[in-house]
């Protein structure tokens, strides 16, 4: 809980805006309705600066046609409060999103603020404010730019001289904080619990040991105090051979001393793992990216582009050395392999990667050779995925209509020119031979990248989607999720771009990845649970501050920002929400905290349920009861129909919150049904879902709102009425069979 | 045992068809897997033999146990087989698959078997699908190259016999052909040409590989290799240029050395070097008393002469195609009666005949709908300033509003600037005809800078000076000569291979889709204007027979649902594309061999398009699928049907096309279940539909484009999957109403005595 924060109006708002000390020199409204305006606060939540008879402009349209309101910004979002009605696409995308709980549909959360400019006097130049900017005496307006790819445009014509200076500095503040633990992190109660394990505890990854059944892996609890990694969670999976001081010992020769550990694996052996590169040596600090260029080009031409898989393990006598133990061979082999990389490391450093590789050879219960990955040199670099994302942004955040329509003319080139869907090829293409690898090879993938938590996570997640069902059910993508992105530590503060530091280590990988996942879901109908909408929506949660998933750089960086809470505050409790609880969450628990917000019926809840679950998934799951005698054995607890049955239920069931029941167990890994992808460019598509989410096409027209004009409908919408019809049919049956049988 | 499976394997035919080009595979799996194929399918077609009906619940059955048993579990599949693959086929097996392309369409047609068509195409892909899934698996690479029909092996054809159309012939036979396939490499067999279609055929495969292409779609055909001496196994034969979007090549071995020709010379002459032959052994050919050499001349001689009859004096083959339909599709259309639907002759509009024998403007249809205040007089004065005398007519009112949109060709203007009090008190009616609006608007659908150039022929464009409260606009739309250009670059683009890593790019460089931009958003400016301002628009370009055709169409299709129905549609093409003059003969070039003709367009290809975009965005408000698009295309070419054929609706009477030959409309109308959207509903036939024109929301239509292309991937229309979703709902709902009756029969065994134990 936040409330600390009001109770003592902490210096670190009132250093910078003065809000108290400095007269207000402008006369108070004398609409007394105006004071009575508020927005919508959480518990913890403070009002900052306000601005009254603020105009907002609709994305696209001409300028006439603003809404006036009044324009708040708190220490968790900016709001802008109005009586005038909301327009159907921005109802709509409020309705889909996982924040609606906290967010109204026209606020905005704080670290969604991605650049904000100030328009000239004459509305015809636009400047971009840094957190640090000296402001003008008067600002004519404002442009948010969000991380959602989303324009807001505000204009301060009418308001008061002053509130649009305050307004602006608090926005600038408080979007772009120093530590991520100023953001709005904790909203007071507790979260309610989607049963999705968070990877944390030791338990769920024995769990997943289990299910996989992969043999000679063992959990570790060596990291207890992150004494070992900061970046992993306490616990960790490694090898079974491996003694927790040898574990340590090697951990040092890592980048962020992050030693190698196992994601994933199959029954017959083959295991996934995540690697960092080796940390270089000391007197070798300056090793910059430009050197890696020849390299590149001595791999291409030599036609190592798949990564180096396997080329440095000497075939001959492999095995007598790791039989034999003798682990120097190896090395041997390995230092042929970075002397083409041309990359001074220190010899025990070498020895040390060697002897994990050597580890997770022999973990390999038939002791096939793993296959490498280094990911650094087959995908694109983190940088080069910034300026893609960046060309996009433009591409798909213009100013005005003229522009939408200048950029519109070239959208398809412009698009190529990002490379954004040649990453996302490289990535699909690299996660398919991984999992080719695994499945038809039976060989162990070592995913290598700088520091092990970037594009690793990509490929990781990527290859358990293709080869494990359970991934791509809704409970099974949160625990992949959770597992590879928030548990091991994707540097989602940096990445993102949440504080006002390191910027220059932003990079959408998140995005990359969810944007490959929505490939996997066009090619691919009837095999995820969730629809894209349910990616698009993700893509947009993690800018929202009270998800804490995705706001921090590891788990052990979430405890220290709850701590440091804690401390500030030590009366309440600090609940940090997963966004997974959306599912979990009851409503009446919100609207008793945000004194019973009028809007927002049962059913738009139930509508963002449809929306993000798959219809066609649903439709595989009734075709599989529509087997003949399927029906019958429905009740039967051990036939598989009841178990598609219980499942169809979780997802329909009204009364059920979560579309899973969190107390089954999970089934063990199956490996059919894998799933292939097309890779080449032409048959990817660009995700107008997400990037052009906020984008609507600027009316050409004065096109009217008449009522015999056909509105987009859901092309799903027809599907869904028939899966209802079935569901309820089959539920009537069962409850026929039930009196039926409690009668007899 | 197999004689009876005949109508039934047509529509597995189709059903392969069309999984075959969805997915794309190594062939390499295909012959380890032939011999289960012929196992299965014996036993699957033999399963088959009693009757379509009881096969269609037996085979949906077995399908549905079949699919979730390798859904789930298969196991791994083997590397050869791409898991995809078989999902595609799962997918769509129960799917009434709909034959999305001629070659398929016209397999089924040409089944050979006496039935009517009617029963023909209703036995759609339910019959057994064990049978389809195995047989696919093993064909679809074959398919899926070039939509060919693949008969499998139970049933023996010999080659020279392949199946034809009522009216058909067949004309010659050619062996020892190759057939260069872009994607899955030369095929040897036979080549059989008739007076409708050439028909390849290669027994190599098991099942056989089939190509049939309709001569109509044939642009030009051209020898390769004949001129220079390069060896090669496939360096002679005939490069046949496809109007849809496809070349095919043809060739025979060459011999190593022209000295042991006469050695093989039963096998290995072709007439596709009767010219070499005939010029550079001059005598040899004659010496060549083989069948087979004359055999081949002879093949290659009639599909030059079949391809283009209009070039050899020939007649189309419509007129010779005598199919029976039970749907008359030349009474689908009746200019009154539609005039009569929109509600006319209002107090402002009447109908007239003054063009009944095409006098006043011969390529304007027999009856007009003009503005009832014009006197026939002054509606000849309107057409003499009206270039080719289309002057303004009807072609749409708004139910309510009484606006409309009425189609003209330029005003003839000239240098000069001339003016005629008659037109311009024309238009003026036109305006006042609607009394909702003080206002009316010219789209001029060319770009402002040709409307100015044509002054200087003659023509131009209104000035608003002279037309009293007329806005003129300019809707950018380019000529006929653009678009050809653009489509040749989109065909380099997608055929035969795709550059993937420009893909993009290259695709934005054909400038297709850009042009397809500009007709939607003229089409939707007008519809706009009609809706939403209520005001009246006169739509024209330079004769008014290409874009002007495109714009009323298409805003028509935006504004009216009725014509979103599948008679709608119907009507839609014969008033606005068919009757209004627009010249197809000459766009097409049906039977022409000048390929290099100028006049000739893909504008109606374009127009299609664009309904293609509007149904993309729209997937309920059609009555009809893609499907339905795509046959009217490949008929557009194959001059099967007599609908397109001809330039005008007085060409058509001359010709006396619609009692010789058959409409379009009735092989549409008679199969109305294959192409019917099963997302469609009715209700949205009162709405109007304004799509969304900004190029990131228009899409290449790769399933008409890159169709022969295995290695597009196309996305699974979403109508498939509903089709299926009907299909377990109906099977799950028998499956509850059982144990529903066995519940309900149990209580009232048990109920007797429950009663009895109480009393």
């Amino acid at each position: 809980m936040n409330s600390h924060r009001k109770s003592t109006p902490s210096a670190r708002f009132t250093t910078y805006i003065d809000f108290e000390e400095r007269p207000i020199d402008v006369p108070e409204e004398t609409n007394v309705d105006e004071e009575k305006i508020e927005p919508q606060l959480l518990p913890g939540e403070i009002m900052i600066a306000r601005a009254n008879n603020v105009l907002k402009f609709a994305p696209l349209k001409a300028n006439r046609t603003g809404i006036s309101g009044t324009l708040f910004v708190t220490n968790f979002k900016v709001s802008f409060v109005t009586s005038l009605p909301v327009e159907a696409k921005e109802r709509e995308m409020h309705s889909k999103s996982l924040q609606n709980r906290f967010l109204g549909v026209h606020d905005v959360c704080l670290s969604e603020v991605d650049m904000v400019n100030q328009f000239s006097e004459d509305n015809t130049k636009k400047k971009r404010l840094l957190y640090n900017a000296q402001m003008p005496p008067r600002l004519s307006g404002l442009q948010l730019v969000l991380k959602s790819l989303r324009v807001i445009n505000f204009s301060f014509k009418f308001t008061p001289t002053g509130e649009d200076i305050r307004v602006a500095q608090a926005l600038l503040h408080h979007a772009f904080p120093t530590s991520i633990d100023h953001l709005f992190l904790s909203c007071g109660y507790p979260p309610s619990s989607p049963g999705i394990p968070d990877f944390c505890r030791a338990v769920d990854w024995e769990h997943e040991l289990q299910r996989t059944r992969c043999p000679n892996w063992r959990v570790s609890k060596h990291n207890e105090f992150f004494n070992l990694c900061a970046s992993l969670p306490t616990v960790l999976v490694v090898p079974r051979d491996l003694l927790d001081a040898q574990l340590e010992q090697a951990a040092q020769h890592f980048q962020g001393t992050r030693p190698p550990v196992w994601c994933w694996g199959t029954p017959a052996g083959a295991a996934l793992v995540r690697m960092a590169q080796i940390s270089p040596s000391i007197t070798d600090n300056n090793d910059n990216p430009v050197a890696r260029v020849p390299v590149l080009a001595l791999q291409a031409a030599s036609g190592f582009l798949v990564g180096r898989t396997g080329w440095q393990w000497a075939e001959r006598g492999l095995h007598l050395a790791l039989e034999e133990g003798k682990p120097s061979r190896l090395s041997v082999s390995k230092s042929v392999g970075s002397n083409m990389k041309k990359r001074k490391v220190d010899e025990a450093s070498q020895q040390q990667e060697n002897r994990m590789m050597g580890l997770v050879h022999r973990c390999h219960p038939m002791r096939l050779q793993p296959k490498i990955f280094d990911l650094d040199q087959i995908l694109p670099s983190l940088k080069e995925i910034q300026i893609s994302y960046i060309k996009l942004r433009e591409l798909h955040t213009p100013d005005d209509p003229t522009q939408f329509w200048e950029q519109d003319r070239h959208y398809f080139s412009r698009l190529e020119s990002s490379r954004w869907l040649s990453h996302i090829s490289k990535c699909l293409e690299v996660a398919q031979n991984a999992a080719t690898a695994i499945l038809h090879q039976n060989s162990s993938v070592i995913l290598q990248d700088a520091t092990g938590c970037d594009l690793s996570a990509v490929i990781s997640s990527l290859v358990q989607l293709l080869l494990d069902p359970h991934m791509r059910t809704i409970r099974g993508f949160h625990c992949l999720i959770q597992k590879e992105w928030v548990a091991l530590g994707h540097p989602f503060t940096k990445r993102l771009g949440h504080t006002r530091n390191q910027l220059e280590e932003q990079s959408p990988v998140w995005l990359l990845f969810l944007d490959c996942v929505y490939q996997v879901s066009l090619q691919h109908h009837t095999a995820l649970e969730f629809t894209s909408e349910y990616l698009v929506a993700l893509w947009h949660a993690a800018h929202c501050s009270l998800h804490s998933s995705f706001m921090f750089n590891s788990v052990n960086a979430k405890y220290s920002a709850s701590d440091v809470l804690q401390r500030e505050n030590p009366q309440q409790p600090i609940y940090l929400r997963p966004v997974w609880s959306w599912w979990a969450e009851d409503k009446s628990i919100i609207e008793n905290e945000q004194n019973g917000s009028d809007e927002e019926p049962l059913d738009s809840k139930i509508s963002a349920r449809e929306a993000f679950l798959n219809v066609h998934y649903i439709q595989k799951l009734f075709k599989s009861l529509a087997i003949s005698g399927a029906v019958r054995r429905i009740s039967d607890p051990l036939s598989s129909a009841y178990h598609t049955w219980q499942h169809i239920d979780c997802l329909m069931g009204e009364t059920r919150q979560l579309p899973y029941d969190p107390s089954t167990p999970i089934v063990p890994l199956q490996l059919d049904g894998s799933l292939r992808l097309d890779i080449s460019l032409s048959n990817l598509r660009p995700w107008l879902g997400c990037f052009c989410a906020w984008l609507s096409e600027p009316a050409m027209l004065t096109l009217n709102d008449s009522e015999s004009l056909l509105k987009d409908s859901s092309p799903a919408s027809h599907h869904w009425s028939h899966i209802h019809e079935m569901y309820n049919t089959m539920k009537d049956l069962l409850s026929q069979s039930l009196a039926n049988g409690a009668a007899q | 045992m197999f004689s009876g499976v005949k109508p039934d394997k047509k529509s597995k035919v189709k059903g392969i068809t069309q999984l075959g080009s969805r997915s794309s595979s190594s062939s390499s799996s295909h012959s380890s897997n032939s011999n289960t194929t012929r196992s299965n399918s014996s036993s699957g077609s033999g399963g088959s033999s009693s009757s379509s009906s009881s096969n269609k619940g037996g085979g949906r059955k077995s399908h549905s146990g079949s699919s979730s048993g390798s859904s789930s579990g298969s196991g791994s599949p083997p590397a050869g087989t791409p898991p995809h693959t078989q999902m595609a086929s799962h997918e769509s097996l129960n799917s009434e698959s709909k034959s999305s392309s001629l070659n398929s369409k016209l397999g089924h047609e040409s089944g050979g078997s006496p039935s009517p068509p009617k029963s023909a195409c209703s036995s759609t892909s339910t019959t057994s699908t064990d049978h389809h899934h195995t047989n696919h698996q093993v064909s679809h690479v074959l398919t899926a190259t070039s939509k060919m029909t693949v008969r499998d092996g139970s049933r023996t054809l010999r080659p020279d016999e392949p199946p034809l159309v009522p009216g058909e012939q067949l004309e010659g036979t050619a062996r020892e052909v190759t057939y260069l396939c872009p994607y899955v490499g030369p095929k040897k067999g036979t080549l059989s040409v008739t007076n409708y279609r050439l028909i390849f055929r290669s027994p190599e495969t098991d099942p056989p590989f089939e190509l049939e292409v309709p001569l109509g779609v044939v642009s030009r055909i051209e020898k390769v290799g004949g001129a220079n001496t390069s060896r090669g196994e496939n360096s002679y034969g005939i490069e046949i240029f496809c109007k849809d979007i496809r070349n095919l090549r043809f060739a025979h071995k060459q011999n190593d050395s022209q000295y042991s020709m006469h050695l093989k010379r039963d096998m290995n002459i072709s007439v596709f070097r009767r010219y070499r032959v005939r010029h550079n052994f001059a005598g040899y050919g004659a010496s060549q008393t083989s069948e087979e050499n004359h055999s081949r001349r002879m093949v290659t001689e009639k599909l030059l002469h079949y391809a283009f009859p209009a070039s050899h004096k020939l007649p189309f083959f419509a007129f010779g195609y005598c199919e029976q339909y039970p749907e008359n599709g030349w009474s689908v259309y009746e200019p009154i009666a539609e005039l009569k639907r929109q509600g006319l002759p209002t107090e402002s509009w009447r109908i007239t005949r003054i063009n009944e024998q095409y006098e006043l403007c011969e390529t304007y249809p027999a009856v007009w709908a003009v503005p009832a205040a014009a006197s026939d007089n002054d509606l000849r004065n309107v057409a003499a300033f009206r270039s080719r005398g289309r002057i303004p007519v009807l072609s749409w009112i708004h139910p309510e509003s009484q606006a409309t949109i009425t189609r003209c060709a330029q005003p003839l203007v000239g240098v000069s600037g001339k003016r005629s009090r008659d037109d311009e008190a024309y238009i003026q009616h036109i305006m006042d005809a609607n009394a909702q609006s003080h206002k009316i608007f010219i789209m001029d659908a060319r770009p402002s800078v040709n409307a100015v150039a044509n002054k200087a022929k003659g023509g131009g464009y209104e000035s608003e000076d002279a037309y009293q409260n007329a806005e003129v606009q300019f809707l950018d739309i380019h000529n006929i000569h653009v678009m050809r250009e653009s489509l040749r670059k989109l065909q380099e683009v997608c055929y035969p291979h795709i550059d993937n890593s420009h893909w993009l790019s290259n695709l934005e460089a054909t400038h297709w889709l850009d042009h397809i931009r500009c007709v939607l958003s003229g089409a939707l400016r007008i519809a706009d204007k009609v809706e939403s301002h209520k005001t009246s628009v006169v739509v024209h370009c330079s004769d008014g027979w290409d874009r002007t055709a495109q714009l009323t169409a298409l805003s028509m299709l935006m504004l009216d649902g009725y014509y979103r129905t599948i008679p709608g549609f119907a009507v839609l093409l014969e008033k606005e594309w068919l009757s209004f003059g627009h010249k197809f003969a000459q766009r097409v070039g049906h039977g022409d061999d000048r390929h290099q003709d100028a006049d000739r367009s893909p504008v109606f290809l374009q127009f299609v398009d664009c309904v293609w975009q509007i149904l993309k965005q729209f997937p309920h408000a059609f009555q009809f699928t893609e499907d339905m698009l795509i046959t009217i295309l490949d008929h557009l070419y194959s001059c099967l049907f007599g609908t397109f054929l001809y330039n005008s609706e007085r060409e058509r009477i001359e010709k006396e096309v619609k009692t010789k030959t058959i409409s379009l409309w009735s092989l549409i109308l008679s199969n109305k279940a294959d192409f019917e959207n099963p997302l469609y509903s009715s209700n949205t036939k009162h709405h109007v539909l304004f799509p969304r024109t900004s190029m990131r929301h228009l899409c290449l239509w790769d399933k008409y484009y890159c169709r022969w292309n295995p290695s597009m991937r196309q996305q699974e229309p979403v109508h498939i999957r509903y089709k299926e979703l009907l299909h377990v709902k109906e099977q799950l709902e028998k499956h509850v109403d059982e144990l529903r009756k066995e519940l309900a029969a149990r209580q009232t065994h048990d109920s007797p005595r429950v009663a009895s134990a109480i009393v």
